[in-house]
């Protein structure tokens, strides 16, 4: 102890001044400097803070608040330099304290060499002290105020994980930090969970500020909560008076330290009459000490707000709001219901703003469109610009929703045009940052585009939300549909238009007797054909991706990857089985490519050790108080988790079907059967991709040459010998879209969106429908017999297929073959000749002219 | 449009070919004028003279050898087998139908690559073959024979793709007969139209490949809340008085090595009580925690109260009940156990080294001490209903019977018995 007092250099200093009679100088210049900057005068407050520099050389605190108002008086231009600043700080910090702890560690571990422990338990507890040692600095040394600056930094730069990389740690040793610190450091963390869409660890934080900050339980009576705490810790503070000497120590537990406090303290030594002393204490605390049912609370040791920033009901709403935050994102939308209702009441004649926006994001949740209008009309004052823009963005959400894309590109680009004007206004506040808002909007912008089917806007919007968005394995699909959509509509250099696709192309040579037909189709252009001839007319842009089916796959690859590493840290119940052959599938691709792929494990491992160390610093979970609360909240968790987990199926399934398409336009059968083969394996497959995965596998299978095992993936829809049924229904396609059991209580919920017309519309009609399906099943079939010879099959199922899909080029051409084969050319020739998409051309003459 | 087989050069090249078949110039000539030209993509050339070929009407009888020779000739360099038109021409060669000339002639080209004596066939003009040409002298061999000689221990075909293989030629003879009557113009300009549109591929069963629906928009879209405000924080711990802080550290340090006076300890306890943080940095570590507990056990069981929720609280227990045994140590648990919950194991492995030192200690009169001690610890934590009996009753009754003589010990067990 002694040799940690004479080497802690800024308490040296301190000290010293006092004897001098300095200290009231530093310490009164302190306080000047803080009152300044609290009435934000920052140019005053930074002048006062270098005439303390002068007397406290060195000393990170005084660098640390330099650093900051130095910031606000220079308009927060600079957040990054602030950053750099801090950093240095804290290296300051973890000198001092290393060069002050040193010798005590040092001191300690030797000494623990020398003195072995009877018990052999005793190294270990060395080092692990020693280990939380090198991470917690308190004292003159705390540097959890300038962590903690860092991290709102990093919030408002929407740099989530960074902001998480310091806020967990600090989280984790919450209980040393002082009560502001760990309010803010919670708050801070609250907010950047679940902007992260991390339910089990805002639920978390938020079962600990409820306890610690003794507020938001309802069931019981918060005010007489505090109270209490605040009376013990009046007693503590006068206990300078009581008769006996050990009332303080009665802080946690009155009675039963009152009990014990009357007796005499004991056992000074061990004399024979000290220990029947001690017997009678512990003899007449036997008999007396019930154990006082409220004690378990000494466990939650609740911290009393010393913030007066924040008063009381300012905080209880704050958390109030924080909880309907959480139930939003867990989607227990009844509970979400009420505890918002009881928002309202607590922001009764307050700013009840966020309460209403809430509520409103509550309705639109649910499918109330209409009522989430109105919400969000009464909610906020548009004259404020960031909220402006948000109130925009929202507006754009509901009337996507109401499958009005138009109008909702209208709302999008409106939010957009409000946050570019933002960030050209002066001054600039920290907030500022935050409330740019303009990637999240633009993600919603590239959704509309792909709605209205415009795919190179779209990929650029998620290119730019890709910033944010890159670990979501949703962007990564998203992206990859703008390049088949592009490919499809013939907008990507080398890919043709939708007409040209679908044509057959006659060419009529000679006349007369001599007069043939040279038919030409599908003739894709993607591939290895000289580019020379090839006319770059798509992409004028050079800033934004090259749409293309090679971009496609990667993309792909990158969502299989991230939605592979989720499903591992999430839950570990997930079959790794059916994953294995995707996981091999996607390191070839992207391993060396990827930079998200090592940063995410990391992350992981940390958020399950956080966990796990708190379940056992919070202890016993079934305390009687806050239980019922915990028990929601935990049930939300397991809730949401589950929702996840289907989506990330569902994710899932159209990643797989989309890369076996993909592969397939790529000429790479040998990829696609697998992709479409691990597609059929997912547990709990929509029949819609289960109907892709066997039309994709029989089709990669065919081109390997192995007819055979096409056709019994296409077999399965036979019934009987020769006939198709349909291979999904329409309910599926309900089904597929209404994911959502929406509500976990509320069996309404389901059936109002299922009734809710939003989701049809643009989305149907890019699908098949069952019966052209049921077409497309035949015409395939009649392929496969076809190429197995057996040509009065295929004769059948392609006559069948014409009547079912009587403009599909394919089948026509099909026909055709079957015809050529059977020796019916007369009959081809007719179907030719009536086919719709058929354009004669005439002989180019071209070659008599040149010759 | 799709991909041509020939380009334009290719395409006049072949023409010209075709064309000076007619005239008198040797068939060795007409194929050797026709190689000098490096740039001709030999297999594009052939294959569309072999398509040509397929069709009989299109090209003349002298222009059809000249094709054929050319089919032999480009592949004539290697092994017979490795010419992809080896099954063309012998097909060609056995097939009925044809001009038994143009069959001779087949068979002449296929043996030519063997010998070098039987070339001379090629010296002559084509027309004049036809009309030299001597059916009784040649004789037929089967087709299987054929295959044999020339396809030899062909590798399997190798790999392409099966549709390909299934191809069906995509040209459609489509006359239109009524205006026929213009024919050889109408030919030239039929051949020259085919020869510019050829390509490779041939017509083949076509598969429909549906395109992936769209990924539904559930909860996709993103809505946006106004964040809360987390401003930047001031150190209020800047030049912060640190001199409290520093006597308790003071206090502590001596609280280690004996008894603080009772104006002592209380001033630790004030502290402590005023800044609920104190604890943290008071100097305190597990590893000291023993001195703390013999010297000053009230002010450890306030140390630890306060600790209770600290990361570091598991290792402070975990040293408690390493330490030796003594009126102090249980003491402290005592206290503990009615101001805070421990954890459950640690409270069992407490009791069970209390036990263990009862049995160890060599002293008659320090393990009276200490069992009796025990028993009263025991009987605190059982009528406290801080420990659950049955988890240890075999243990703490054999604990009794072994110091049955100890008044206490006897209590203890009797207090068992109206528990069972």
């Amino acid at each position: 102890m002694d040799s940690r007092d004479s080497s802690s250099a800024p308490d040296r200093d301190c000290s010293a001044g006092d004897d001098d009679g300095g200290l009231p100088v530093t310490a009164a210049l302190a306080k000047e400097a803080s009152l300044h900057f609290q009435s934000r005068k920052f140019a005053d407050c930074v002048d006062v803070l270098n005439q303390l520099k002068v007397k406290k050389e060195g000393d990170p605190k005084v660098l640390h608040n330099i650093a900051i108002a130095e910031f606000f008086r220079d308009g927060c231009s600079d957040p990054k330099k602030l950053l750099e600043v801090l950093n240095n700080v804290k290296k300051r910090f973890e000198e001092l304290a290393h060069a002050s702890g040193a010798q005590v560690e040092s001191g300690s571990s030797s000494g623990n060499k020398l003195t072995p422990d009877s018990k052999g338990s005793g190294t270990t507890i060395q080092q692990l002290s020693s280990d939380s040692a090198s991470i917690i600095y308190t004292g003159e040394f705390d540097t959890s105020v300038a962590s903690l600056n860092m991290a709102v930094i990093w919030f408002h730069l929407h740099e989530y994980s960074k902001a998480l990389s310091i806020l967990e740690p600090l989280y984790q040793n919450i209980e040393p930090i002082d009560e502001t610190t760990a309010l803010h450091i919670c708050l801070l963390l609250l907010d950047v969970l679940l902007a992260c869409l991390d339910a089990s660890e805002s639920a978390d934080v938020l079962n600990y500020l409820e306890k610690a900050f003794g507020i938001g339980n309802v069931n019981q009576g918060d005010n007489g909560n505090t109270a209490t705490h605040q009376s013990t810790n009046l007693v503590g503070k006068s206990s300078s008076v009581p008769s006996s000497p050990f009332v303080s120590d009665a802080s946690n537990s009155d009675l039963a330290a009152s009990v014990n406090a009357s007796e005499n303290p004991l056992s000074r030594t061990l004399s024979e009459d000290r220990l029947d002393e001690m017997f009678s204490t512990l003899d007449i605390g036997g008999q007396n000490l019930a154990r006082p049912s409220g004690l378990a609370s000494a466990n939650d040791h609740p911290r009393i707000t010393v913030d007066r920033s924040i008063s009381g009901v300012d905080l209880k709403l704050k958390l109030q709001l924080y909880k309907v935050r959480f139930l939003l994102l867990t989607r227990n939308l009844k509970l979400a219901k009420r505890e918002v209702k009881h928002a309202m009441n607590i922001a009764r004649g307050r700013d009840s703003s966020m309460a209403l926006l809430l509520k409103a994001q509550l309705e639109y949740t649910r499918g109330n469109h209409r009522k989430a209008i109105k919400l969000l009309m009464a909610s906020s004052n548009r004259t404020d610009a960031a909220i402006s823009s948000m109130f925009n963005n929202n507006l754009g959400c509901i009337y996507y929703k109401l499958g009005k894309y138009h109008t909702s590109a209208v709302f999008f680009s409106k939010a957009l045009g409000i946050c570019s004007s933002l960030q050209k206004e002066k001054p600039l506040k920290l907030l500022t940052f935050s409330q740019d808002k303009s990637l999240l909007i633009t993600y919603n912008c590239g959704l509309q585009y792909l709605a209205c089917g415009k795919p190179i806007l779209a990929a650029r919007c998620f290119q730019k939300a890709c910033l944010i968005f890159y670990k979501r394995p949703l962007l990564w699909l998203r992206l990859a549909e703008c390049c088949i959509m592009a490919v499809e509509k013939g907008l990507v250099k080398g890919s043709q238009s939708p007409s040209d696709r679908s044509e057959i192309r006659v060419n009529v040579i000679g006349k007369g007797r001599w007069r043939k037909l040279l038919i030409e189709y599908g003739i894709s252009g993607n591939g290895h054909v000289d580019s020379v001839e090839k006319n770059d007319w798509a992409l004028g842009c050079d800033e934004q991706p090259k749409l293309s089916l090679p971009l496609a796959r990667q993309c792909l690859y990158n969502a299989l990857h991230l939605l592979n590493c989720s499903d591992w840290s999430n839950s570990k119940s997930v079959l790794p089985s059916s994953l294995s052959l995707e996981e091999s599938e996607s390191n070839d691709g992207l391993s060396s490519k990827n930079p998200i792929h090592k940063k995410l494990p990391g992350i992981n491992s940390m958020a399950s050790t956080m966990l796990s160390g708190l379940v056992n610093s919070n202890g016993d979970l079934k305390e009687p108080k806050g239980g019922a609360n915990l028990e929601i909240v935990q049930n939300s968790v397991s809730y949401y988790e589950d929702i996840r987990r289907r989506e990330n199926q569902m994710i899932k399934q159209a990643i797989l079907a989309n890369l076996a398409y993909v592969e397939l336009e790529l000429d790479n059968p040998l990829k696609a059967l697998p992709a479409a083969l691990s597609l059929l394996e997912l547990p709990g497959c929509s029949r819609i991709y289960i109907f892709l995965g066997h039309v994709y596998a029989a089709e990669a299978l065919c081109l390997l040459n192995k007819p055979k095992e096409a056709a019994e993936h296409l077999a399965i829809y036979l019934s009987g010998d020769n006939n198709i049924e349909l291979p999904f229904s329409q309910e599926d396609f309900e089904q597929w879209r209404v994911v959502k059991p929406v509500d976990c209580e509320e069996p309404n919920g389901g059936a109002a969106a299922a009734k809710n017309p939003s989701h049809e519309g643009l989305q149907e009609s890019t699908f098949l429908k069952p019966e052209e399906a049921r077409g497309m099943l035949y015409a395939n079939l009649a392929a496969v017999s076809a190429i197995q010879g057996d040509l009065e099959r295929a004769h059948h199922f392609v006559t069948q297929s014409l009547s079912l899909v009587p403009n599909s080029s394919e089948a026509t051409m099909t026909a055709i073959y079957v015809d050529l084969m059977l020796g019916k050319s007369q009959e081809a020739l007719s179907k030719l000749k009536h086919c719709s998409h058929v354009r004669f051309l005439p002989s180019s003459l071209q070659l008599n002219k040149s010759s | 449009m799709g991909k041509k087989m020939l380009n334009l050069e290719e395409q006049c090249k072949i023409l010209n070919l075709l064309k000076s078949s007619s005239e008198q110039k040797s068939i060795e000539e007409t194929v050797t004028d026709f190689f000098t030209n490096s740039k001709l993509r030999h297999f594009n050339v052939c294959y569309s003279l072999s398509l040509l070929l397929q069709d009989k009407m299109m090209l003349s009888s002298t222009e059809r050898l000249v094709a054929f020779a050319i089919l032999h000739r480009s592949y004539s360099s290697q092994k017979s087998a490795a010419n992809p038109f080896i099954s063309f021409l012998v097909n060609a060669a056995c097939d009925d139908g044809a001009e038994k000339y143009e069959r001779a002639f087949i068979l002449q080209l296929l043996s030519s690559s063997n010998s070098n004596s039987s070339k001379e066939f090629l010296k002559q003009s084509a027309s004049d073959y036809i009309k030299n040409f001597d059916p009784s002298s040649q004789n037929f061999p089967q087709r299987e024979q054929l295959q044999k000689q020339y396809y030899e221990k062909v590798h399997p075909e190798p790999y392409s793709c099966l549709l390909q293989n299934t191809a069906v030629k995509n040209l459609l003879a489509d006359p239109d007969v009524p205006c026929g009557c213009d024919a050889n113009s109408a030919e030239d300009e039929a051949l020259s139209g085919l020869i510019a549109n050829l390509s490779l591929e041939g017509l083949i069963p076509h598969w429909i490949r549906p395109v992936p629906p769209r990924f539904p928009v559930d909860e996709e879209l993103v809505w946006l809340n106004p964040d809360n405000s987390h401003e930047l924080q001031w150190d209020q711990g800047m030049c912060a008085d640190t001199s409290r802080g520093a006597a308790v550290r003071d206090l502590i340090a001596k609280a280690l090595k004996g008894a603080l006076a009772p104006n002592q300890q209380e001033q630790v306890l004030v502290e402590l009580a005023n800044d609920p943080k104190l604890v943290y940095h008071c100097g305190l570590t597990p590893r000291k925690l023993p001195e703390l507990v013999e010297n000053n056990p009230l002010i450890a069981v306030e140390v630890l109260t306060k600790l209770i929720n600290s990361p570091e609280i598991a290792e402070y227990f975990t040293v408690l009940v390493n330490m030796d045994m003594s009126l102090h140590s249980m003491e402290v648990v005592n206290r503990l156990t009615t101001a805070v919950e421990l954890p459950k194991e640690f409270v069992r492995m407490y009791i069970t080294n209390c036990i263990s030192s009862c049995e160890n200690i060599k002293d008659k009169y320090m393990q009276n001490r200490l069992v009796r001690l025990v028993c009263v610890f025991l009987q605190s934590l059982i009528r406290n209903r801080i420990i659950d009996v049955k988890d240890l009753f075999i243990e703490v009754q054999a604990f009794c019977i072994e110091f049955s003589r100890i008044r206490e010990a006897a209590g203890l067990f009797r207090l068992l018995k109206t528990l069972e």
